[in-house]
Parts: structure tokens; C-alpha cells; sequence
């Protein structure tokens, strides 16, 4: 008992007259960088065991925040500032349940000045959107988002890019990158030459689109004409122009207050995303509240584990003192060792939800989104992972240093 | 030791080169009344109803009709002095009922379609003014309103008012 209390105060005075002996020509003495980081290296098992709980921690937390931006930059991304959309007046801010006259895409182009024109052809795209539930293949399916639209879509819906395959012919039609993910099914039954099922009619899958991560992506576009065949619909639901850069929305707006008899709305597609997002607001809310729930469980696991490092430390805290270290400069060195550790879990963290979860797709009501770590995801993990190791360290420190050095010399 | 050190570097720098901004300014001014070109000081005399103009408005011919602002959550047409116009006659949510938006008659909302009116506001070359309404004239949902201006109505039965003159009754 005597002889390992000697060994350890001979170690550390050892240790530290050694590598500090140009520090303490000026006073304050602080510990050296090396001691705190070397420390750590001296309790293997125990420092892998926090690094795991912290990098967990900071994953965990990245993830949330990740689906939150997802969410947010996916609803953001897929309003395109210079389409306005005009839908039925009683839809509210849900199209799905929109369903306006066949003829008003002409109505409008006929009546509004204004909406991109070339060669005599209008950029709108008159469209059907509809939840319906779609089969795969194998049997598997869900719930989907059916767009059927014409030949002109393409001059509007500006974000959609067709990267496999070809624009859906009689019988076809093209998934959206998200779309399997969004039917919760392999995406390898969504591949060109499948067939899927929908309103009692087969659709072979004739190409695939990308959308630059918008809610586009989730969907399944179908020819217009033979979906109107297929639902024995007439209507459609709503109608998208096209208007030129900085142009105003006004006299569409115009026109659909004084059709009254139509019952129309004109709403631009980035105000429209924008009353999604806040529809959203409450799931937001409660992601951020998981977030700190995490983070608060992360806090007391790690002042948990350090509270037990310390405890193990009492005689080396003790013998530091003893040398002439200031409390102070312990605490430091001590909080050192926990932002250190916690860094180094950050950076683990970030690395895989970098490599491994970014980009992976997140199935959700409206559709499905990419899982996004962005900056803003790294920092708030980073952040968070930083604190929970600078506070951790904190209290098992301080309590540590409370003690008497003499009775701490001879603690077991 | 050195690996460690070289962790901490590499995670301040990941953090440093991070940066990214997206910050997107999100305003709204408030309307504030003040007395334009556009504006009356006086009542004019013998206004008609909007639900009477509906039925008796002809294209093209001066007409005095008087109403409410509303008919809908969003009466102001964004970006042009323009908003619609419901019958007095026709109640809207009362107070105490704590709706949000009483203009949008969301109580009574069966007797606005017959009794709604289009009100654009024209200059002199009989062009719709661009602007905000609200700031032209002084006047917000559920304003009573008297303008002066000229009829257009179609097969529908729609009625649009290209009017030069509003008076706004006090207090509304």
C-alpha cells in the first residue's frame, strides 16, 4: 500500500518535473498538454468504452438533426420560386384533394398574359397528384404518390431529370429515386423493365429521375390521358405555370378572385413548401426535443464514467498537488482530458454518419427524403459531443479536488 | 501522442471549414392608412350593395358599390391594389367566436359566393396599380368600403369593379 502510493508519487513527480520545467518559470504551473493526453492513453479499456458512448452519443445526435435538415432542405429545394400553382380553393394546403376542370389550363393560358411562351407553346403542366396503393412485383407495396402529367411537365417541373431509361410511354411509367423508399419496398423492384400495380391497371417501369433531392423524388409519373382512363377521372388536380424570372403572381391571383364560379387558387410552389414546413413544425419540434433528451442522457452517462475515472485517480490528483500543482490547473488538465476524448468521438461520429448515413433515404408522410448530414448536422453533433465533454468532466473533477490531500495520499 | 494531437487538429479544422450560410431574411411590412390619389373625403351618395350589383351591373358603366373587405383568408391580391369585397348584409364570424381571420367568413361562407365582388384599383390610362392596397388606401380586412369605379360582369355571374375612387368609412 505504502510502496505503490511511493510509485505513484515518484511516476508523476517524475513525469511532470520533467516535461515541465520550462512552464514553470512563470507562475501559474500548468499541467503540460502531453500529461492529459497521455493519461488516456494509459487506461485503454476505459477510454475505448467512452469514446464508444460518446461517439454514440454524438451519432445519435447528428442523425436527428440530420432528419430535421432532410426534412427541411427537401421541402425548401422542391419549390421552384418561378412556378405557381393553381389548385382548387377548398384543397387547402393539400392538393392530393384538389380537383379543378380539365379545361383550365387553357382558361388561364387564354385569359393571363404572362406565363412563359416559346414556339407557341405554354409552359404549364396540368397534373394529377394522388396517394394510391401501389404492388411491386413480389407483392410487396404501400402507399405511394402518383403524378401523371403530360408532355409539357418537363418544361415547368425544371428539377426533374430523367438519368436511366426513357419518358413513360402507353402503359409506362418512371419512379423517382426516393420512390422505393417511399413504398417501403426494394428498390431493385422499381428497376427499368419491373411492373408495379396501381388503379387496377399493370404499369411497366420504363425510366428513373432524379430531382435534386426534392419531394419530386418520392413520386411515380405517369402519362396524364391514360391515368385520367385508368381513375375515370376528367378533372385534374391542379395546374403549374410557369412564369418568367422576378415576375409577379398578382394578375393570376387576380384572375382566380374574380372567377369565383371556378373556385381557384394561385399559389406560388415555394409558399406552398412553406406552409408544408410549417405543417411539419410540431414533427421539428419534437425531433429538437429528442436531440436534447439524447444529448441530456449522453451528459449523465459521461459525468457517470468520469465520476469512476476520477474515483480511480484520487492519490495521482492528490500527488499532483502534493508537488505543488494548483487545483486549478488540475481541473484543467482533467477537462482537457474529457474535451479531448469527446473531439475524438466527434470526429468518429462525423466520419460515419458522413460515409455511412448521409444521403440514406427516410420514409415519410409526404413522401420520402434523404437523410442529410450537412454542416449544420456536423456542428450541432460536434458541439453538443465538445459540451457534453468539458461539462462531464466538471463535477468529478471538482469533487475530486474537494478533498483533503493527505487523506487522498492514502486513499485505496 | 502524435496521433491524437493530429485527431484534435483534423477535428478543429473540420469544424472551421464547415461554414455554410443560408440565412433568408423573412419580412413583413406593416400597412400603415394614409391619404393617396385614390381616396375620398366624402361618403359618395346612393352606393349599391355588391349582392345587388351582381345582379344589376352593367359592363362598362359607372358604378358606386359599397362593402366589406374579405371573402377569403387572403383578401389583398399580393403585388396589385386589389382585393375582394363582400355584401354588408352577409355576418361575418363575430368576435367572440375566437376565429383568426372573421374576414374569410368561414362561419357564413355559402352566402359570399353570391354577394363577392372584385375591386381592382385603375389609373388614369385605366391600368391596375401596382402596390400593396392596404398601404394605397389605408384599409384592411373587414374595412367597410364606398368605390367608384366601372362594372364588368360575365356569364358566370362574376363581378369585377375597376374602380379610381375608395372611401373608407371611419372606424372600419
Amino acid at each position: 500500500m505504502l510502496s505503490q502510493s511511493i510509485l505513484i508519487f515518484v511516476a508523476v513527480t517524475d513525469y511532470v518535473l520533467a516535461s515541465s520545467h520550462h512552464h514553470r518559470v512563470n507562475s501559474p504551473m500548468l499541467l503540460p498538454w502531453e500529461y492529459g493526453i497521455r493519461n488516456l492513453a494509459r487506461r485503454p479499456v476505459r477510454s475505448g468504452l467512452t469514446l464508444a458512448a460518446l461517439s454514440i452519443v454524438v451519432l445519435l445526435i447528428m442523425v436527428v438533426v440530420g432528419f430535421i435538415r432532410g426534412l427541411e432542405v427537401s421541402l425548401a429545394e422542391s419549390g421552384d420560386p418561378d412556378v405557381v400553382l393553381i389548385y382548387s380553393v377548398s384543397a387547402g394546403e393539400n392538393i392530393e384533394s384538389s380537383a379543378i376542370a380539365a379545361r383550365t389550363p387553357d382558361l388561364l393560358t387564354s385569359s393571363i398574359a404572362g406565363t412563359v411562351d416559346r414556339f407557341g407553346v405554354t409552359f404549364s403542366s396540368p397534373e394529377i397528384y394522388l396517394g394510391t396503393r401501389i404492388v411491386s412485383e413480389n407483392g410487396t407495396g404501400g402507399l405511394g404518390l402518383i403524378r401523371a402529367v403530360s408532355e409539357r411537365s418537363p418544361l415547368v417541373r425544371r428539377q426533374v431529370r430523367l438519368v436511366e431509361g426513357k419518358w413513360p410511354g402507353r402503359g409506362e411509367v418512371m419512379a423517382g429515386n426516393l420512390a422505393a423508399a417511399k413504398l417501403g419496398v426494394d428498390p431493385a423492384q422499381l428497376v427499368i423493365g419491373r411492373k408495379i400495380l396501381f388503379e387496377g391497371q399493370e404499369w411497366k417501369i420504363s425510366g428513373r429521375f432524379v430531382a435534386s433531392g426534392t419531394a419530386f423524388e418520392s413520386e411515380i409519373w405517369c402519362n396524364l390521358p391514360e391515368f385520367q382512363a385508368a381513375t375515370k377521372r376528367q378533372d385534374i388536380s391542379l395546374v403549374a405555370l410557369l412564369l418568367p424570372p422576378q415576375s409577379s403572381s398578382a394578375e393570376l391571383t387576380l384572375f382566380c378572385k374574380e372567377r369565383t364560379d371556378l373556385e381557384l387558387q394561385a399559389v406560388r410552389e415555394t409558399e406552398y413548401y412553406a406552409a408544408l414546413q410549417q405543417y411539419y413544425r410540431p414533427v421539428r419540434l419534437l425531433a429538437w426535443l429528442v436531440v436534447l433528451l439524447v444529448a441530456g442522457a449522453g451528459l449523465f452517462a459521461g459525468m457517470n464514467m468520469m465520476y469512476g475515472a476520477i474515483a480511480g485517480r484520487i492519490r495521482e490528483i492528490a500527488t499532483l498537488q502534493a508537488v505543488g500543482y494548483r487545483r486549478r490547473a488540475i481541473l484543467l488538465s482533467l477537462i482537457q482530458e474529457g474535451v479531448v476524448m469527446a473531439a475524438a468521438a466527434s470526429l468518429l461520429a462525423g466520419l460515419f454518419a458522413l460515409s455511412v448515413l448521409n444521403g440514406h433515404a427516410v420514409r415519410f408522410t409526404m413522401g420520402a427524403f434523404a437523410l442529410k448530414i450537412d454542416s449544420f448536422a456536423l456542428i450541432v453533433g460536434c458541439g453538443t459531443g465538445l459540451i457534453l465533454g468539458a461539462l462531464g468532466a466538471l463535477p468529478p473533477a471538482i469533487k475530486a479536488l474537494r478533498q483533503s490531500v493527505a487523506v487522498c495520499l492514502k486513499a485505496i | 501522442m502524435r496521433i491524437l494531437n493530429t485527431l484534435v487538429a483534423g477535428f478543429i479544422l473540420t469544424l472551421v471549414g464547415c461554414g455554410e450560410g443560408d440565412g433568408k431574411a423573412n419580412t413583413q411590412a406593416p400597412s400603415a392608412p394614409v391619404t393617396s390619389a385614390y381616396t375620398l373625403s366624402s361618403e359618395p351618395a346612393d352606393a349599391i350593395a355588391v349582392g345587388a350589383a351582381r345582379e344589376t351591373a352593367e359592363n362598362d358603366k359607372s358604378i358606386t358599390v359599397v362593402g366589406r373587405i374579405g371573402g377569403s383568408e387572403k383578401p389583398f391580391v399580393d403585388g396589385l391594389a386589389a382585393f375582394t369585397i363582400v355584401d354588408l348584409k352577409v355576418a361575418y364570424c363575430a368576435e367572440d367566436e375566437g376565429c383568426p381571420t372573421p374576414w374569410d367568413y368561414c362561419c357564413n361562407q355559402k352566402d359570399v359566393k353570391s354577394n363577392v365582388a372584385t375591386v381592382k384599383l385603375v389609373d388614369e390610362a385605366g391600368k391596375p396599380v401596382s402596390g400593396d392596397a392596404r398601404e394605397l388606401l389605408g384599409v384592411k380586412e373587414l374595412s367597410e368600403v364606398v368605390v367608384q369605379g366601372t362594372a364588368k360582369r360575365d356569364d358566370q355571374g362574376n363581378l369585377s369593379l375597376a374602380v379610381s375612387k375608395v372611401f373608407v368609412r371611419a372606424g372600419k
